[in-house]
């Protein structure tokens, strides 16, 4: 029993990647949008969340920079692995966009970029 | 000497905590674990393991905590080997490990 | 939806780790290596062999560096810049180097280096041409032959993907403290996953603390935005503002004495009494912008930037210290890049670090190998291996197999290259490479059990050829480093012989298991222990 139950987990890996794989190519179109929205928009929503928080945070400058430098990779892979837990697609981009929007917006109100 | 120590404690924890699992502690004793053995396993391994992280720490500080990763490590590659392939020498290496556990002990304590 | 979120994460776990496997073992397997960077690069100059550790090290310090700027000045007074290098407990040379006016479309300049017996003070004559341990360090985040810059963005994307990797791993593998020390044996497919099991988990702070600290030892390629938003000249500024040790100042023509060092060393003990200076730096000496600059080792403590000071080398005046007021923040970042580098570590940490490293190399292996077989596994009898499979299996054997093998030849070919071949540094990297390609063509031919068996043949054949060979060209030998205790080269050699071992008892193992008819499929034991430093 003991072993059964360990085996049940892992078997159940590529079964799944082999299932889905022969699918269609609808599937890999979404699967491979979903990397580019894990890769790319992920990287553009941490990079614009740091540079936000470097202003905002309540540290000297050069602190802040170090600090939300040090953590972005955390950042990025929340994202990156929030990304692929979600079921639809279209859901995934629309937030990643608006918040890095509203982010941007933000930014560039307090820079005075606009 | 110190490092020796916190190694063996890190070891001796590691084992607790294989022996607590039921299967190897059959394969070692050839009984089957009772739940009060089961819980006095799992509670000297909480103790060790933590003796030996905080003895790590206290002695080398961010330095300590390293090497006590290290020692975890090197700890579970040790029993993973000893209890897949010669787990009849689990009793003698246990033997082995607490009396130089208590040989460090005893060098730390004096010098 | 929670069976979903797992099936997703498992999903996940599966894709970006394989994507990017090879390149991943690559980078670990270099990486692990360059832990013993300077030990290996001391076993590549054999020339230097001879040079034992001085006794007082610290105590002869001050001597030593009077001595060298003393030297420095008769031999290239007006050079833009000198380095002293005291001897550290890693290595025993004591050297000296200067750098050579810049030829037109030179990056960087050229250093001319002496090196010098500590105890006697004599030079020994200069090593033969060679990168050692350097080159392993520099492949695991240039790769070699490509941009750098693109080989850097690569191996951070490949980076990134392996923290996921790790990450989801963690969250699938739901049973991962429960059979912590299980591995079962001869069960094919299931072994394989018991072994990547094992390996991910015995060193699992380590492989989280690696990846994550390496990333960030490249972060600010990645993301130099907060420092370009908050800093209007960029990171530049934020850099000079971190370290004003190293900021850049314009050079004068101006000529100034250079104050004696006795001066400037003066300050230096009294700051702090018991200082280990590791190197001494001189910029423009003899001009009136000439600046000195004093390194520390760190010891024990997790910093990469340890204490360091920079005086005014025309007056003497202290200009900036590092270390001393650090804000929390600072010392996260940089604990980060200690905490990776391990320049830290006394030798029992970082043969720990080495077993991690190798365990990282184990989990890679394991998990390309896992992938695979299941895929084989799953293939009915009269169906043809796919191209994707092909691929993956052939890849599988040219990195797994083709690392170790080049390594060993790279070690090979600093022995045998005639000393006085042009580029010869070149030359032996070459060879590194070439070694590798043979062992491509190999797994391109076929990927069958058979040319793994005949892959870890011709492996454990040049990992013993090493400590052959080292003992046919050099002084010294595998028994006499053991009789005079040179525990470095002893060490180095000694890996090899149990590499080679390792590869033996693979090809043995790959013999009986080919010769079983059975269902079992059984490819390679999980000792993808490679060779050590």
């Amino acid at each position: 029993m003991h072993s059964q139950s360990i085996d049940a987990v892992p078997s159940q890996r590529p079964k799944n990647v082999f299932k889905k794989r022969s699918v269609s190519i609808s599937y890999r179109i979404s699967v491979f949008f979903r990397f580019v929205a894990a890769i790319f928009g992920g990287y553009v929503f941490t990079s614009v969340l740091i540079s936000l928080l470097a202003i905002l945070l309540p540290l000297n400058q050069l602190d802040s920079v170090l600090l939300t430098t040090t953590l972005s990779v955390f950042f990025y892979s929340c994202v990156f692995i929030w990304v692929f837990a979600v079921k639809s697609l279209k859901r995934v981009w629309i937030t990643i966009l608006l918040t890095t929007g509203v982010q941007f917006v933000i930014l560039s109100l307090i820079k005075g970029w606009l | 000497m110190m490092e020796l120590l916190q190694f063996s404690l890190c070891f001796m924890a590691f084992n607790c905590f294989a022996l607590a699992k039921f299967n190897h502690f059959r394969e070692v004793f050839k009984k089957k674990l009772t739940d009060k053995q089961r819980h006095s396993f799992l509670a000297t391994g909480w103790i060790t393991i933590l003796l030996s992280l905080v003895l790590s720490v206290l002695s080398e500080g961010g330095y300590g905590a390293l090497l006590f990763c290290g020692y975890m490590a090197l700890s579970v590659l040790m029993l993973m080997i000893l209890y897949s392939f010669t787990v009849s020498w689990v009793k003698h290496i246990s033997i082995l490990n607490l009396s130089i556990l208590l040989l460090s002990c005893f060098s730390v304590m004096i010098f | 939806m929670k069976e979903n979120f797992f099936r997703s994460m498992t999903w996940l776990h599966t894709w970006v780790g394989l994507l990017v496997c090879w390149l991943l073992f690559l980078i670990f397997f270099a990486g692990t290596i360059s832990f013993f960077k300077d030990e290996i690069t001391y076993w590549f100059e054999p020339e230097t062999h001879t040079v034992t550790h001085q006794d007082n090290r610290l105590a002869k310090q001050r001597q030593q560096i009077n001595y060298a700027v003393e030297q420095l000045q008769n031999k290239a007074a007006d050079s833009s810049s000198w380095r002293i290098y005291l001897p550290e407990p890693r290595n025993p040379l004591y050297t000296y180097s200067y750098a050579e006016p810049k030829q037109s479309g030179q990056r960087r300049a050229k250093f001319t280096e002496t090196y010098l017996d500590p105890t006697t003070n004599e030079q020994i004559a200069p090593p033969r041409e060679t990168k050692g341990g350097y080159f392993f360090y520099r492949l695991h985040f240039d790769l070699h032959y490509i941009d750098v810059r693109t080989a850097r963005w690569l191996v951070c994307l490949a980076s990134l993907f392996m923290l996921i990797a790790l990450i989801t791993g963690v969250v699938i593998h739901k049973r991962i403290f429960k059979d912590m020390f299980s591995f079962r044996k001869n069960k094919g497919s299931r072994s394989w996953l018991d072994a990547h099991n094992v390996s991910s988990v015995l060193a699992l702070p380590f492989h989280i603390m690696i990846t994550y600290t390496g990333l960030i030892t490249l972060i600010f390629m990645v993301f130099p935005y907060p420092a370009q938003t908050v800093y209007e000249k960029g990171l530049q500024q934020m850099f000079n503002e971190a370290s004003p040790i190293r900021a850049r100042v314009e050079s004068s023509d101006v000529p100034a004495p250079l104050v004696s060092m006795n001066t400037i060393l003066d300050q230096v003990y009294t700051k702090s009494p018991d200082a280990d200076i590791g190197f001494f730096f001189i910029r423009d000496a003899n001009k009136e912008s000439s600046r000195v600059s004093v390194y520390l080792n760190t010891g024990k403590e997790v910093v990469d930037n340890g204490a360091a000071f920079l005086f005014s080398g025309s007056t003497g005046e202290l200009l900036a210290e590092q270390g001393k007021d650090w804000s929390a923040s600072a010392r996260f970042y940089d604990s980060m890049t200690a905490l990776h580098a391990g320049r830290l570590a006394s030798p029992l940490l970082r043969w720990l670090y080495f077993l991690c490293g190798i365990a990282g190399c184990a989990m890679i292996a394991t998990g390309c190998i896992m992938w695979a077989k299941r895929l084989r596994e799953r293939l009915k009898p009269q169906q043809q291996a796919g191209v994707g499979l092909k691929l993956v299996e052939t890849l599988n054997l040219a990195t797994l197999m083709g690392l170790p093998f080049a390594t060993a030849s790279f070690f090979i070919a600093n022995r045998l290259l005639p000393l006085e071949m042009v580029a010869r540094a070149d030359k032996e990297i070459l060879v590194f490479f070439l070694a590798w390609l043979a062992m491509t063509v190999l797994a391109i031919i076929s990927s069958s059990k058979r040319q793994w068996q005949l892959a870890a043949w011709l492996n454990a054949l040049v990992c013993f050829a090493v400590p052959l060979v080292n003992a046919m060209t050099t002084e010294g030998n595998w028994i006499s480093y053991l009789l005079t205790q040179k525990w470095t080269l002893f060490c180095v050699d000694f890996g090899f012989i149990i590499a080679g071992s390792l590869f033996i008892l693979q090809g043995k193992k790959l013999r009986t298991a080919s010769k079983k008819v059975s269902t079992r499929r059984f490819q390679k034991p999980k000792d993808l222990k490679e060779q050590q430093g």
